[in-house]
C-alpha cells in the first residue's frame, strides 16, 4: 500500500555476520540510528509505559534493523517497517508476560453498549494540580495504559507520533476501516478517562 | 451529502483526523452548525487529541544511545574474545582429557560406594547393616518411623555381646 517496499526479502536469514559489514553499511545503520531512534523509543515508551520495557523493545527492534541491514535499500523510509516491528515485539512481549502490572488495569469490560473502564480515581484528584504538566503525562500514560493494546498502538500512532490512518494501515497490516473504528473506540476510552482534563483544555478554548 | 446524527458521530473521529472526504467533511460541518450534542462531543474528540499530542517525547534513559550502537560492539568483542582464548587453542586435548576423567571418576564414585557398602554389610552381618541404616534413617524429618521400627525390629539383632533374647537359641 502507498509505500515502496523498504525490505526487499532474501532468502538468506542470517547471512549477514556483524564482522562482514562494511564502512558504508555501519554508516548507514548510524543514520537510521540517529533519524529513527527516539521515535521507536518513544513509541515503545507509550506502549509499554515503562523505561525498562521501552528500552529493551527498541534496542530488540534495531537488533533486528542491524541484522537485517543488506536487505534494507539505501534511503528507503523505514517507518513502516520499523515501527510494525515495535508492534509485532510489544505483542511478544505481552504474550510472553500476559499478567504484566500494565495489563492487570487492562479493565476494559465488553459490554454490549460498548466497552467500559474501570474510574481511575486519582485522575480527577486535585483540581489544583490539574494543570501540573507532570501530572497530565502520567494520568494520559495511564489511561493508554488501560487501553487495550491494538487500540494504544493506532492512537500512538495518530495522534502522538501524527501518521495518517493510510500510513497506520500500512504499518500495522489492518484494513483503513480498522484504524478508523479502532481509533474511534480508543478515544472514547480515553476521552472518558481523562474527563477533568479533556473538559480544562476544552474550557481553555472557549 | 445528508448524514444523520448516528452516522456524524461514527464520522468525528475521522473529520478530527482530517481524514474524511471533502463531502464527507462539508455534510459533517453542516450537521455540527444544528446540533449542539455533536459539537460538544467534536470539541472533547479534538481535546483529547490535543492532550495526547501534547505529550513529551518520552526521553530514553543513559546509556540507551551507546546501547543501539552496541551490535555495532559485540563484533568486535568476539573477535577479542577469540584472541583471549586463542593462547588455550593448544590445550584443547588436555582440556578434552581432564573432562573425561572427571565424567569417568563421576560414574564410577557410586559403583565403588556400593561395592565397599555391601562388603561392609557382609562385615558386620546383614541384621545390624540393616539396623545401623534404619538409624541414619530415623534422623530424616519425613521418614515413616513405625514402618522403620517394624524394619529394625525384623532385623532381629544379636548384638555383639548381647545376652540371647527369651525364646532364641544360640548356634
Amino acid at each position: 500500500m502507498g509505500r515502496p517496499a523498504a525490505v526487499v526479502p532474501v532468502a538468506r536469514p542470517d547471512a549477514v555476520h556483524a564482522a562482514s559489514y562494511t564502512p558504508e553499511e555501519l554508516a548507514r545503520y548510524e543514520a537510521i540510528v540517529q533519524r529513527y531512534a527516539r521515535h521507536v523509543y518513544n513509541i515503545a515508551y507509550r506502549m509499554t509505559g515503562n523505561e525498562a520495557d521501552a528500552r529493551d523493545l527498541s534496542q530488540e527492534a534495531f537488533l533486528r534493523v542491524y541484522r537485517a541491514l543488506r536487505r534494507v535499500e539505501p534511503g528507503a523510509p523505514l517507518e513502516s517497517w520499523l515501527y510494525r516491528i515495535v508492534s509485532n515485539l510489544y505483542i511478544d512481549l505481552l504474550r510472553k508476560r500476559p499478567r504484566t502490572r500494565m495489563e492487570s488495569l487492562d479493565a476494559v469490560l465488553k459490554t454490549p453498549r460498548g466497552e467500559l473502564v474501570r474510574e481511575i480515581p486519582d485522575v480527577a484528584a486535585d483540581p489544583d494540580l490539574i494543570l501540573e504538566r507532570e501530572q497530565i503525562d502520567t494520568a494520559i500514560q495511564r489511561a493508554l495504559g488501560v487501553l487495550n493494546p491494538e487500540l494504544r498502538m493506532v492512537v500512538v500512532l495518530c495522534d502522538i507520533e501524527g501518521f495518517s490512518y493510510e500510513e497506520i494501515a500500512t504499518m500495522l497490516r489492518i484494513p483503513l476501516g480498522t484504524v478508523k473504528s479502532r481509533l474511534h473506540r480508543a478515544r472514547q476510552v480515553l476521552q472518558e478517562l481523562l474527563r477533568p482534563y479533556v473538559e480544562a483544555r476544552r474550557r481553555g478554548w472557549e | 451529502m445528508d448524514l444523520n446524527h448516528h452516522r456524524v458521530e461514527q464520522l468525528l473521529s475521522a473529520y478530527v483526523d482530517g481524514e474524511l472526504t471533502q463531502a464527507e467533511a462539508r455534510a459533517v460541518e453542516e450537521h455540527l452548525l444544528d446540533c449542539g450534542a455533536c459539537r460538544r462531543a467534536y470539541e472533547d474528540l479534538r481535546a483529547t487529541k490535543a492532550l495526547l499530542g501534547a505529550l513529551p517525547v518520552a526521553e530514553p534513559p543513559a546509556g540507551w544511545w551507546s546501547s543501539l550502537r552496541a551490535p555495532l560492539v559485540p563484533s568486535r568483542s568476539r573477535a577479542g574474545r577469540g584472541g583471549r582464548w586463542l593462547p588455550l587453542r593448544g590445550w584443547r586435548p588436555a582440556w578434552a582429557l581432564g573432562a573425561l576423567l572427571l565424567i569417568l571418576a563421576l560414574a564410577a564414585a557410586p559403583l565403588v560406594k556400593g561395592t565397599m557398602d555391601r562388603l561392609h554389610a557382609t562385615e558386620i552381618g546383614v541384621d545390624l547393616y540393616v539396623r545401623e541404616h534404619a538409624l541414619q534413617m530415623s534422623a530424616e524429618p519425613l521418614v515413616d518411623r513405625a514402618y522403620l521400627g517394624l524394619v529394625a525390629g525384623d532385623a532381629d539383632l544379636v548384638l555383639v555381646g548381647e545376652s540371647p533374647r527369651a525364646g532364641e537359641r544360640r548356634p
